[in-house]
Order: C-alpha cells, then sequence, then structure tokens
C-alpha cells in the first residue's frame, strides 16, 4: 500500500487542470477578517477524481469557491491549464450541495439542464445534449417535471445532468451527496464513477464523510485546521471498478479509512 | 402536494362557498328592508338596486361609465407596473441607488392620493391625464417595494449557479434574477390593481366628472340612492373580476409564481 505520493515529482505542468501554489484565502468576518486557508499547494491532475475531507470549518468551500472563480484568493496563485484564474472558468462547474436553492424551480427538468448551453448552440444540438446529460443520470424520462416534483435525490441528479451538458473539463462538487439518505448517496457515488467513466472529466470532490473520499477517490486531500491546511495527500490504490460491498470489505479500504482518519487527527464530524 | 396542482386549468372554477355567502347577505339585506326593521329612505333594498340596474343598462349610462373606468385603471396599472418593475429592478441591483432615494420615497409614499387632485386639475383640467395622474403615483409604490425586495430576496446561491455557467449580466437578469423574483413582483401587481380600481373612482369622484365614480356622485346629487348603490356595486364587482382575471393570467402564463398566490385566490 502506498500512502505517501500526491506530491509532483517527475509530473509536468500540463498533467494539471488546476495548479494552485501558496493559496491563502482571507474573508471579512464580524467587522475584522479571518484567515480561512493557509499555505494551499495542490495539483489537480487532468482526468482524476480528487476527493478534499476535512472536518467542517477548515474551509473546503471556501476551496472548491476559489477554484470554481467565485471568491478570489488573498494571496498565491491558482491556475488553470498554465493560465491565472480570473472569475469562473470556462468548462469549470461547481455542483452545490443545497440542490433546492440551485435549481431553477422555476423551469422544467429539461430547461434546468439547458441552462449553460441554451442560446450557445443550435436547437437541436441543445436537445441531443439535455437529453444525453439526463441519460447519464437516469432522468431521462423526468424531462418535462418541475424540480419540486422530484425527490431530494433526483434533484441533485438534476444539478448533475445540468453540469454534465456543457461538457466541463473539471467537475468541483461541494459535499453534493451530504443531504441525501444512505441508500441514495451510494447510488449517486456508483452514478458518478460510471459518469466520470464516460465522459473522462476531472472531478474535485469535497466531502466529510472519511469512507466517500476513499470510495470514490483516485486520490484524496485532507484539509485540516483553521484556518485550513492541506494536511497530506494520498494516492488511493484500490482496485477499480469499486463496489459498494467488495471494495468496502477490502483491507486496503479499511487501512485507508484509518490513515485518512489519523490525518486528520483521531476527529470525525 | 399534488403534481400538476397549479398548472392545471380549474382556476375559473367558481368558489360556490364564497358565492353563497354573498347571495347570503344579499338575502338578509332585502328581508331586514321587506319586514321593515330598517325603514329609512334612502336605503334601498337589493330588489330595488336591481330595478335601478335595469334602468341604467337599458340607457347604456352604465356601460359607458365602466368603460371609461376601466379604461383608467388599465392605463393607469399598466404605466405603474411598468415604471414600478424598472425602478424596482435599479434599486434591487443597487446598493447605492438604495441609499441615496429611499429617504425619498418613504417621504413620497404615505402621501395621500386625494393631494394631487386639486394640483392634477390644474395642470390637465378634466381629462383622463387628471385621473392618471392621481391613480400612477400611489399604484406605483407596490410594484415598486415589491420588485426591490423580490431582487433583493433572490437566494444568493442563484447568482452563483448563474456565475458558474458564465451567464451574460442581460441572461442573468432574464434567466435568472427576474424569473425568481416573479411571485413577489405579482404581489405588488395585485396589490396595485385594487389600489388603481379604488384611485380611479376617487379621481372621477373629486376630478373628472367621468366614469362609475362620477355616477355615484352625479346620482347622490340627484337623490336616487337606487341608482348610485349599482354604480357602488359595479365597482365592487369590477374589483373582484380584475382580481380573478389577474390570477386566471398568472395561473396560466407562470404556474409556479401561481403556487405561490394561491392562498389569495377570489
Amino acid at each position: 500500500m502506498s500512502v505517501a505520493g500526491g506530491d509532483t515529482t517527475g509530473r509536468q505542468e500540463h498533467d494539471f487542470v488546476f495548479s494552485c501554489r501558496s493559496v491563502s484565502l482571507k474573508l471579512p468576518y464580524q467587522g475584522g477578517n479571518r484567515w480561512i486557508l493557509q499555505d494551499i499547494s495542490l495539483d489537480i491532475r487532468r482526468g482524476e477524481l480528487l476527493t478534499i475531507v476535512g472536518p467542517s470549518g477548515t474551509g473546503k468551500t471556501s476551496l472548491i469557491r476559489v477554484l470554481g472563480g467565485l471568491t478570489s484568493c488573498t494571496s498565491g496563485s491558482v491556475r488553470i491549464n498554465g493560465e491565472e484564474i480570473a472569475g469562473p472558468p470556462e468548462g469549470v462547474i461547481i455542483v452545490f450541495q443545497d440542490y433546492s436553492h440551485a435549481l431553477l424551480q422555476w423551469r422544467t427538468v429539461f430547461l434546468n439542464v439547458a441552462l449553460g448551453i441554451e442560446g450557445r448552440i443550435a436547437a437541436s444540438e441543445l436537445r441531443i445534449r439535455v437529453l444525453d446529460a439526463l441519460r447519464l443520470v437516469g432522468l431521462e424520462k423526468n424531462a418535462d417535471d418541475y424540480p419540486w416534483q422530484l425527490s431530494g435525490g433526483m434533484q441533485q441528479r438534476v444539478q448533475i445532468a445540468r453540469a454534465l451538458a456543457v461538457r466541463p473539463a473539471v467537475l468541483l462538487m461541494d459535499e453534493p451527496f451530504a443531504a441525501l439518505d444512505a441508500m441514495t448517496k451510494a447510488s449517486l457515488q456508483d452514478e458518478l464513477l460510471r459518469v466520470k467513466q464516460e465522459t473522462g472529466c476531472s472531478i474535485v470532490f469535497i466531502t466529510h464523510d472519511i469512507e466517500e473520499a476513499v470510495y470514490l477517490g483516485d486520490r484524496i486531500a485532507v484539509i485540516n485546521g483553521a484556518p485550513g491546511r492541506i494536511e497530506r495527500t494520498f494516492d488511493v490504490t484500490l482496485p477499480k471498478p469499486r463496489d459498494q460491498i467488495l471494495t468496502r470489505q477490502l483491507t486496503e479500504f479499511l487501512k485507508f479509512r484509518y490513515a485518512v482518519h489519523q490525518a486528520i487527527g483521531g476527529i470525525i464530524r | 402536494m399534488t403534481a400538476r396542482r397549479f398548472s392545471g386549468r380549474l382556476w375559473w372554477r367558481p368558489n360556490i362557498a364564497g358565492l353563497l355567502t354573498m347571495a347570503a347577505c344579499g338575502l338578509a339585506w332585502e328581508l331586514t328592508i321587506q319586514a321593515g326593521i330598517i325603514d329609512f329612505q334612502y336605503l334601498p333594498a337589493p330588489s330595488a338596486i336591481i330595478q335601478g340596474a335595469r334602468e341604467l343598462v337599458a340607457s347604456g349610462e352604465l356601460a359607458a361609465a365602466t368603460v371609461h373606468t376601466l379604461e383608467s385603471v388599465f392605463l393607469g396599472w399598466a404605466i405603474a407596473v411598468a415604471a414600478g418593475v424598472s425602478l424596482g429592478l435599479l434599486l434591487g441591483f443597487s446598493p447605492l441607488l438604495r441609499r441615496y432615494s429611499l429617504a425619498t420615497i418613504e417621504v413620497l409614499r404615505p402621501m395621500p392620493a386625494i393631494a394631487f387632485v386639486p394640483v392634477a386639475l390644474l395642470l390637465f383640467g378634466f381629462s383622463i391625464q387628471t385621473e392618471l395622474m392621481v391613480i400612477v403615483l400611489p399604484s406605483l409604490w407596490p410594484v415598486l417595494i415589491n420588485t426591490m425586495g423580490g431582487v433583493m430576496g433572490v437566494h444568493a446561491r442563484l447568482g452563483e449557479v448563474g456565475r458558474t455557467f458564465r451567464l451574460s449580466r442581460a441572461a442573468m437578469l432574464y434567466k435568472v434574477f427576474l424569473p425568481a423574483a416573479t411571485p413577489t413582483i405579482l404581489v405588488g401587481m395585485r396589490i396595485s390593481l385594487t389600489l388603481a380600481v379604488v384611485l380611479a373612482v376617487l379621481a372621477e369622484m373629486v376630478g373628472n366628472p367621468e366614469g362609475l365614480g362620477y355616477g355615484v356622485v352625479s346620482q347622490q346629487q340627484a337623490l336616487r340612492p337606487d341608482l348610485m348603490f349599482v354604480y357602488v356595486v359595479v365597482i365592487g364587482l369590477l374589483g373582484l373580476a380584475l382580481n380573478a382575471l389577474l390570477i386566471g393570467v398568472v395561473s396560466v402564463s407562470f404556474p409556479a409564481a401561481a403556487a405561490e398566490l394561491k392562498g389569495y385566490r377570489p
């Protein structure tokens, strides 16, 4: 088992979609300022699924907002494909945790998924792209429903389909399954792995669930502390495809779970 | 919540219980006068009012007055909605504009519409402009305040969704903020419509001698309470009909927004 790794030795810059160098973030807080992230250096490799795991209050969401261009970092540099980011980069889509606020409740599922591509491609092409994205998440039969008619898991699928419709190079997912029940969560985890297989996009997946981080990740970055720092990274050497029962029974899975747990400092939230 | 309750076509279904209450009130009124419990020569029975209505319908006066009042209401309301939504959007998006103008708005807002009648008469004489001047300003506020509040109340996440998909500023407005604020804007439009009816009648009573409002005043001066009450009742029914019409149009064109207005169905 290789628990080390994650450093950039021997890799060229074009192997990375994102390169963060000494990123720090300070946000206004109660009349003053508060450091949220400190000295984050992290690369995201092309085509990998990187899970970022850590307790609440360690700046996980802030980090994804910086990567997604919604917040600019106070110091340091964030590059995408070698270019410094300024605002939301093209082909990088954030999937938010609170799907009920993130979906346009007045639009049908079809029109929600069309949001990022309508007016940018021909109508016939749009229809194909939207239906393809819905098929990827198994919602092709719900195209004409409104979000408020769907269960939580289905609404989160709509949000994922909406992101996939733009054929993103990178998906930034902010605890997307945290509000879902255990069964829905498990099936969405497997769906996400299948979608990644089919589309080949890079995924940054934030979670506070250690098992989820190990199960999904090609690589795990552990973030901890306030302000948050990257504690360490792991290359996950578990076999693929992953399986909810078999993978979770592997001794290696348990070892990774233990190692991540140790890196966080024994606190599970 | 049933799936398509609000997108269905049931908005025109009459409210039987509500109509029964109205009929019962009318019947009670009729009976108290017939039985001589109330004996007051200037309070006609509903039967006398219906008789009067026949008279006014036959002469064409009622139709002409209704058309005139409707015209003022729609024109005044349309101007108030157009101005209210535009100004409300500006104020909703700009904290700077809010800081500079909200104090002025709060001074203008409580001004009684009737205070504008002498000014309007001096400027426009007996004309529909006089009526519009009285209607527009007070009916503007509910639309403006609700549009501003609606825009400010749009969840921050929706703006971030727009940004992550790199929507242009225009697309952000008409694809995200305007539809998200629509239920609130519709509440303002609805309050404003009823207000416009009240103000049109008011303007006709003390300003421009035309329409339903002038009908009330002129029949009062002619000592014909039966005919005066016809106008009063028609004004009430007009308010009811316009409200129902607005809700009907909304349920068909904005099913999601209609869901939020459902509690107000007359």
